[in-house]
């Protein structure tokens, strides 16, 4: 059993970041921002982490975990006033201008590491020291991580702040007028998520061993925009299964070529062919579940199947806030 | 002064192919107010199927080893008929990706994904089908000479014939739209529907035959502008994803759906890279959305655009 985890701790481990990567594009979305930033700053957290393991601390032998909690520090301060900045010109725009304007920056911040000597031009650094003997050892990073975020993130929309957030996504400008202070409720989304995004490279770096302008790209950019539309775009469950599902659908596309019952042909499509399943597999699930896999409907069903199908008395007399894009 | 001259000439002929991209963009854009996502897509479909329809043979990587059409068609009937198929994929995109979602008035961003799952497939067909390798036509287009040179001496000016060719069929094609949008009675049908598509349908237009129509446009323009890039180097399965960018770059520079707006944003962007200073040239693929994101702080409208009053 054990054996069969470790052998597929690369997939869990990148399913959890996706989870986390999930988040970090649903922050900015709580204040209605559609930033398309996060793989820019997961790029850059993992280049902090890259640049201060090879080259700042180079230690000897196994790498110690104190120093990947220093990088991590480094990469969300980093991330984060890159972040402030960003957003304080970016989030000017709204809708389909901020998107273009996030695409922009990532392409941007792509083509300048792969040019620079410090991110180690186009081959990227290499050779990035781990912490851990197997891979699967990394839940011990990301699985926190995923955990905190979500409940940050939930915790979030119950509190003030998150309250605002949702103000503004509802209507910016009624929101202004009611005393929200709309440009500080964006850039605090748009820095959470960016720092959030920071975070999730600094232990995929350190996981994956190379990183490489390659991390930034625009794909990964409407990937990660999946995890949250597939997901559900209503609540923090929603980007966290979207980025777990999504992460492990081509690889378990790719498992299902082994099966010796399958004709030659249907495992050779399976294996070389399995991104153009996962293509039709988004464009359907975009027609097919519109509100994403998970709805607040659905969890309220879960929640009373739960009680046993019984209303207690006093509750759900009001009827909840319907939130609508 | 002849550099200079130089540089200029080689971006117009590589910005009036952005500008043709751009075009099926802002096409779509303007009427349904989403971004096509699998315009890149579209343009590298226009390239393969026009290198097939010349008779050419493909690699040994992909499903279809060596395999090449009975047929040998003339360069330009193969691209006329490569952009027609790339128009009717374009009318199958919006079938499989839009209409459903439209019907259903869901989220417009939801396009975004749905039109990007359709050029992941697309693209990776395309992969499976003839492999990962560059292609380049082996065309010489016929008995032209390969360059022209327009000033001669010790620091000629020197132009291909292909980039030519390419100048002049994207600007044959700009003013046959111009045209068709503005001095037909379809042209003024897709007006309205882009003005207010509920109001236009309200009216009588048969806006979902329009919606077809812009798509069908967009993808003969895509394919085409995938040919022509074909011609001037290579291609492979991938080579629409750079240019799908930089095409975002080009219609918010112009103004997003705006057609002149588009072919000025092409030229700018083509002829800003071609200026890009030789030691910075690994820089050269950050230039339009450097642009990008200038325009978009300074100018959201774009260069010709209108500013768009907020009414509460």
């Amino acid at each position: 059993m054990l054996d069969f985890l470790n052998s597929q701790g690369t997939i869990y481990v990148s399913m959890v970041l996706g989870g986390v990567l999930g988040l970090s594009l649903y922050l900015p979305l709580l204040a209605g921002q559609l930033s398309l930033a996060s793989p820019g700053f997961y790029a850059l957290g993992g280049f902090v982490a890259a640049v201060l393991s090879t080259k700042t601390f180079d230690v000897e032998g196994t790498y110690p975990i104190h120093l990947v909690l220093v990088e991590l520090v480094v990469a969300a301060a980093i991330c984060g006033v890159l972040a402030f900045v960003v957003g304080l010109a970016a989030l000017r725009l709204t809708g389909i201008y901020l998107a273009l304007a996030t695409i922009a920056f990532v392409e941007v911040l792509r083509v300048f590491t792969l040019n620079l000597e410090l991110t180690g031009g186009a081959v990227g650094i290499f050779a990035i020291p781990q912490p851990f003997g197997t891979q699967l050892s990394y839940l011990w990073l990301a699985g926190p991580l995923l955990i905190a975020a979500a409940l940050f993130t939930w915790r979030l929309e119950k509190v003030r702040v998150g309250r605002a957030f949702a103000a503004v996504r509802e209507d910016e400008l009624a929101a202004a007028s009611m005393g929200v202070d709309t440009t500080r409720a964006k850039i605090t989304a748009f820095v959470l998520g960016g720092v959030l995004a920071g975070l999730a490279g600094v232990i995929a770096a350190h996981q994956i061993n190379t990183w490489s302008h390659r991390q930034a790209s625009f794909d990964a950019s409407i990937a990660y925009l999946a995890f949250v539309l597939i997901g559900g775009t209503r609540t923090f469950l929603g980007p966290v299964a979207g980025g777990l599902f999504l992460t492990y659908l081509p690889e378990w596309l790719r498992e299902q070529a082994k099966h010796e019952f399958l004709p030659a042909w249907a495992a050779e499509f399976l294996r070389t062919g399995r991104f153009i399943i996962y293509g039709v597999l988004l464009a359907a699930s975009c027609v097919f579940f519109p509100r994403g896999l998970i709805t607040p409907e659905l969890l309220r069903r879960i929640k009373r199947i739960g009680r046993g199908g019984s209303r207690p008395p006093g509750q759900n007399i009001r009827p909840e806030p319907e939130v609508v894009a | 002064m002849r550099l200079l001259f130089q540089k200029l000439l080689n971006g117009i002929a590589i910005g009036s192919v952005y500008a043709l991209f751009a075009l099926g963009y802002t096409i779509v854009f303007s009427i349904l107010r989403v971004i096509n996502f699998a315009h890149g897509a579209i343009f590298t479909v226009g390239a393969y199927l026009t290198y097939a329809l010349t008779g050419a043979a493909f690699g040994r990587n992909g499903q279809l080893r060596n395999a090449s059409l009975p047929l040998e068609l003339n360069f330009w009937i193969a691209l006329t008929l490569g952009a027609l198929g790339a128009g009717v994929l374009g009318v199958i995109v919006e079938r499989l990706a839009f209409k459903p979602l439209r019907q259903r008035g869901s989220d417009p961003l939801l396009t975004l994904v749905s039109s990007l799952g359709v050029a992941i497939a697309t693209v990776n067909i395309l992969q499976y089908l003839f492999g990962a390798e560059n292609y380049s036509f082996g065309e010489t287009l016929g008995s032209m000479p390969a360059s022209v040179t327009l000033v001669g001496g010790e620091l000629p000016v020197v132009i291909r014939t292909k980039q030519i060719v390419i100048f002049a069929v994207s600007m044959v094609l700009v003013v046959a739209l111009t045209l068709l949008v503005n001095r037909t009675r379809t042209g003024k049908g897709l007006r309205a529907v882009a003005e207010d598509l509920t109001t236009a349908r309200l009216l009588g237009i048969d806006t979902d035959r329009l919606i077809r129509l812009s798509f069908f446009i967009s993808g003969v323009l895509g394919g085409i502008a995938g040919a022509l890039i074909g011609l001037a180097g290579s291609f492979n399965y991938q080579f629409g994803v750079t240019i799908g960018l930089k095409g975002l770059a080009v219609i918010v520079l112009g103004g997003l759906g705006d057609i002149p707006g588009a072919v000025v944003g092409g030229l700018v962007i083509g002829v800003a890279e071609a200026f890009v200073p030789a030691e910075y040239n690994a820089y050269k693929d950050a230039v339009p959305f450097v642009v990008l994101l200038v325009v978009l702080l300074v100018r959201p409208q774009g260069l010709l655009g209108r500013a768009q009053v907020q009414k509460v």
